[in-house]
């Protein structure tokens, strides 16, 4: 019995769960656990010998694995609910894993497994994940295919050089592999426009902003760290007070919450910046975050492919061309633009629109303000310093809030965070009668200085307050920052005089953004190669403007002669060199000799090696038949001839085959 | 822990369209190669090689995942698949490898009985300094065959069953020696077409007559020093085995004292073919065949007595595989 190192099940079943562990990190604890369960069984089953499970049971547990995928996703059509499946069919089928034919199948459709897994992320932190999951498979696979070869005839293989050894001859075959991978990655066509899209259903809508806010909404990005997008600016940068990254608008207020109005998607801007006079041009590299809006800056000048610009400033995608992957665009932005001086009767009941009956105590307060105060402009100035001057926090646990959520927030618990100050503010212009409406995105972002690029998280997202003053155009007023300056100053994580969790610290938070220029170095060469990249790329070595046939062509010119360099590689590997140089010229002209279709090998004697040359290569008896000689007489004999001389001999000799009548 | 067990007999198994064809095509090779001459250095053109059912499988899983990654550009998932693509391409050179150079020194089966199996035994030679694993060897045409790791200047011998029906010579196969080294992905093969031959003696009648029996052979007087029965004791002579004192009765005579033993009176009988009337050829041979094995049994002296040869009279073993080897080989 040969040590459990050597037997594939351990390293099949460690590799499903390698293979299974991002899709475990996002699925509900039962189907955590109805996934893990056939690995351990699987396992003690190999331990105590148990028989498989009667068919019948298993097809229980696969539909019992289907209806919870379906209570867990509800449908199976959205990816990650298509990936779960994926991932529980493949746990369950080591249950039935009792052949050699299923566990190949296994062991493959983990790699598949793996692809799916990059759908959804392809940080840097995925490539040791690809990498352990490809080792394992291979692994798995070399370790079948021993014991199947084997036990065909009934044999358990001994083990062989030692894992040791075999994965230093594994990891050399990787390294011949990397460099061919490298050049199919780089050359092989790609395609400008995918064949198929994703059904706007089967998004997720991972993380960032959404169409609505209630509160509490922007309060969990918070708590997310991952980057949102990477803006990196050509000249000059903003400062912080301009660095008001535009997303979602909304219009809707509902007595809770606030949402995006649908309507407004069929709103096209009419005028735009002058795009040429814009202070500020930058590209946008932004994550996947399977939504519709692209981030600018106030007031954006370009509406890049397959987007639209709406009538208040949101860019957003296209049907069925929502973010799915690493997204570049090129941006300019105005932010002494006048957005819109005069108002539609249409826009401006719609910004005016507030639910009746709610916040009783608010409605009061503004209209004795309104009238206290002679102008618009006053009135928001009163408002900003009764937020300013009052006990009011900027916090992350807000108290709950109830029914007349504006006026137990603005009278009673005075505690909370951007969305409370952007929403109460917007219901207050509301009801002095000032067209006012919420917008959502992000706020400053943490410049790297070695990449000179601005990173913004989903940490970073914000809420503010426009409102529309006759003459002026809609404004931006930010309520947070007349509680909280320091949130458009230094950022809302240092706004806060707490940690977010155990291992929130200032000085971590520092590193990691150091380090993000790798994973932005990542997204640039790697992730977002395409085939624009592909042909820019070719551009600088001078071949242009390729055709996939020509690329193909290339890619196999390219690989074939990869292999003239990699084949005398590969014939070395495992191989010892003979130190004895005479002798291993002798083993060469033995090998040149049988190549040439002489009878001979390394187990005849020299002068058999002799007779065997001189019969069947003519011309050059006399020749070999001496170098035979000559090489008995220095090895076996007493006199030690002219070894160099030999050994030249030995190397230059080459046999002239010659078709003679046969 | 347990190995995988072996693949079950399918339906598909059963249904071989290509069965035909591939004995045609095995007919035609063999008339182009002849005989193969051992010992033989498996050389390059020697060795075949195509994917197995997984590697196309594998193959297709591979180009579906790189549609997948070329229409969402998504560039790990491409980088996966042109690195493991390139790994199981690499494969069919490490597979080719396993097997290029390896010395096919001898192949040969011990005699046995019709209805028997013969057991051929194919020697394989590993002269350079890299181990090779998981070598097998199979008749052509079948799936299956013996395992064998190679180790460097080292040898292994792979069994290879052939069953015997008839008395007489039995060919050699035609051979296969394969390997899906490394990944299952790729089988490299060579084909051998062997001269050997395996002697197939006459299938022994089940519970024979008693043989016919002659009275005393013409031995002479019982043979002393061997044998099982006791016929006296002697004093001990330096070289006589530890086993054959008598440790009892040396104790009694302050000397050491060897038993003497002697074997039992010889017999003889003459297995005479021409005394069977009235049974078939093969009915005849195989019961001279049992009669041999049991007068060998016995250590009777014994001689055969065929139309064209006569053999004996003698009981050592070299005479019995004489006399098995003309009945194998008898040609009325």
């Amino acid at each position: 019995m040969s040590h459990w190192r050597q037997h594939p099940l351990p390293w099949l079943i460690a590799t499903v769960a390698l293979a299974s562990l991002p899709q475990l990190m996002t699925m509900p604890a039962p189907l955590v656990l109805l996934t893990l369960s056939p690995m351990l069984w699987r396992g003690l089953a190999a331990l105590r010998h148990w028989r498989p499970l009667p068919s019948l049971v298993r097809i229980a547990l696969t539909f019992a694995g289907l209806a919870m995928l379906v209570l867990s996703y509800g449908n199976l059509l959205g990816r990650r609910a298509a990936v779960g499946l994926l991932t529980v069919m493949l746990a369950m089928k080591l249950l039935e894993c009792f052949r050699a034919r299923d566990a190949r199948i296994v062991a493959s459709l983990t790699l598949f497994l793996c692809s799916t897994q990059f759908l959804f992320s392809q940080g840097l932190p995925m490539v040791f994940y690809g990498i352990g999951v490809s080792c394992g498979a291979l692994l798995s696979l070399a370790l079948i295919e021993r014991h199947d070869s084997w036990g065909r005839s009934g044999q358990t293989p001994p083990s062989g050089l030692g894992l040791r050894r075999e994965l230093g001859f594994g990891s050399r075959l990787l390294l011949l592999a990397v460099p061919m991978a490298l050049a199919v990655f780089l050359l092989f066509p790609r395609w400008g426009t995918p064949l198929w899209g994703l059904p706007e259903q089967s998004l997720d809508a991972r993380s960032g902003l959404s169409t609505s806010m209630t509160p509490g909404s922007i309060q969990g990005l918070f708590m997310d760290d991952s980057p949102a997008f990477r803006a990196r600016f050509e000249g000059s940068l903003p400062s912080r007070e301009e660095l008001y990254w535009r997303g979602p608008v909304m219009w809707n207020f509902d007595g809770r919450s606030w949402s995006f109005g649908g309507w407004m998607r069929g709103l096209e801007r009419q005028t735009l910046p002058n795009a040429d006079a814009a202070p500020y041009r930058y590209e946008v590299q932004m994550e996947p975050n399977e939504r519709h809006w692209l981030f600018a800056l106030d007031y954006p000048g370009l509406i890049p492919d397959k987007t639209r610009l709406t009538e208040d400033f949101q860019l957003l995608r296209q049907r069925r061309h929502a973010i799915t992957s690493l997204f570049r665009y090129d941006m300019v932005s105005d932010p002494g633009f006048q957005d819109s001086p005069e108002l539609s009767i249409v826009l401006r009941n719609a910004a005016l629109q507030l639910p009746e009956q709610f916040n009783p105590r608010t409605r009061e307060l503004v209209e004795r303000w309104r009238a206290e105060t002679p102008n618009d402009a006053a009135l928001v100035r009163r408002v900003l310093a009764h937020f300013n001057q009052q006990p009011f926090r900027y916090t992350l646990n807000p108290p709950l809030l109830s029914r007349h959520s504006v006026d137990e927030f603005l009278f009673d618990t005075q505690a909370g965070f951007c969305e409370h100050y952007a929403s109460t503010f917007t219901v207050m212009m509301r009801m002095a009668g000032i067209p006012a409406r919420v917008v959502t995105g992000y706020q400053g972002g943490w410049y790297n200085e070695l990449g000179n690029y601005l990173l913004v998280r989903q940490s970073d997202a914000h809420a503010w307050a426009e409102i529309w003053l006759p003459g002026v155009g809609w404004t931006r007023i930010d309520p947070t920052a007349a509680v909280a300056p320091s949130r458009v100053e230094d950022g809302p994580l240092d706004a806060l005089n707490q940690r977010r969790h155990a291992f929130d610290f200032p000085w971590m938070r520092q590193i990691r953004n150091g380090f993000d220029i790798l994973d932005r170095t990542w997204n640039q060469w790697v992730i977002g190669f395409d085939a624009a990249r592909q042909s820019n790329l070719l551009g600088i070595i001078g071949i242009e403007k390729l055709q996939s046939r020509d690329l193909a062509l290339l890619l196999a010119v390219v690989l074939l002669l990869g292999s003239v360099a990699v084949v005398p590689w590969l014939k070395r590997l495992g191989k010892r060199r003979e130190r004895d140089a005479l002798l291993r010229q002798w083993r060469r002209f033995i090998g040149r000799l049988a190549d040439a279709g002489v009878p001979v090998s390394a187990a005849l004697g020299p002068l058999e090696v002799g007779a065997a040359a001189a019969s069947h290569l003519p011309t050059q008896a006399q020749a070999a038949r001496q170098l035979a000689q000559e090489y008995l007489a220095q090895r076996y004999g007493d006199e030690a001839g002219d070894r160099e001389a030999l050994i030249q001999g030995l190397k230059k000799f080459r046999a002239r085959t010659e078709k003679h009548g046969s | 822990m347990t190995t995988f067990a072996p693949p079950a007999p399918s339906r598909l198994s059963r249904w071989q369209p290509g069965k035909r064809l591939s004995r045609w095509f095995l007919t035609r090779l063999q008339q182009r190669r002849g005989v193969t001459h051992l010992p033989r250095q498996l050389a390059y053109r020697d060795i075949y090689i195509l994917p197995t059912p997984f590697g196309y499988a594998f193959a297709v899983l591979l180009i579906f995942t790189a549609l997948g990654g070329l229409n969402f550009n998504n560039n790990l998932a491409l980088l996966l698949v042109f690195t493991v693509g390139t790994l199981a391409q690499m494969t069919t050179f490490l597979a080719y490898r396993n097997l290029t150079g390896l010395t096919v020194t001898t192949l040969f089966a011990e005699p046995v009985f019709a209805g028997q199996t013969a057991r051929f035994q194919l020697r394989l030679h590993n002269e350079e300094a890299r181990y090779r694993y998981s070598v097998q060897s199979a008749k052509a045409n079948h799936s299956d065959g013996d395992c064998k790791d190679i180790p460097p200047d080292d040898s292994a011998c792979l069994k290879l069953p052939q069953s015997a029906s008839e008395r007489g010579w039995l060919s050699a196969p035609a051979l296969r020696i394969e390997t899906r080294y490394p990944l299952g992905l790729f089988r490299a093969w060579t084909w051998l077409f062997p001269s050997a031959r395996c002697l197939v003696y006459a299938r022994p009648t089940a519970n024979p007559p008693p043989l016919p029996l002659m009275g005393h052979g013409a031995s002479g007087p019982s043979r002393r020093g061997e044998g099982d029965q006791l016929h006296g004791l002697r004093t001990y002579q330096a070289g006589d085995p530890l086993k054959r004192i008598a440790w009892r009765s040396s104790a009694r005579h302050d000397a050491l004292l060897t038993r003497e033993m002697e074997a039992p009176q010889e017999r003889a009988c003459v297995l005479d073919f021409d005394q069977l009337t009235g049974m078939e050829l093969e009915q005849r041979l195989s019961l001279l065949t049992a009669w041999v094995l049991l007068a060998d049994q016995q250590q009777l002296s014994y001689s055969l007595h065929l139309p064209t040869l006569q053999i004996g009279p003698a009981s050592d073993t070299p005479h019995r595989l004489a006399c098995l080897k003309a009945l194998a080989l008898y040609d009325a």
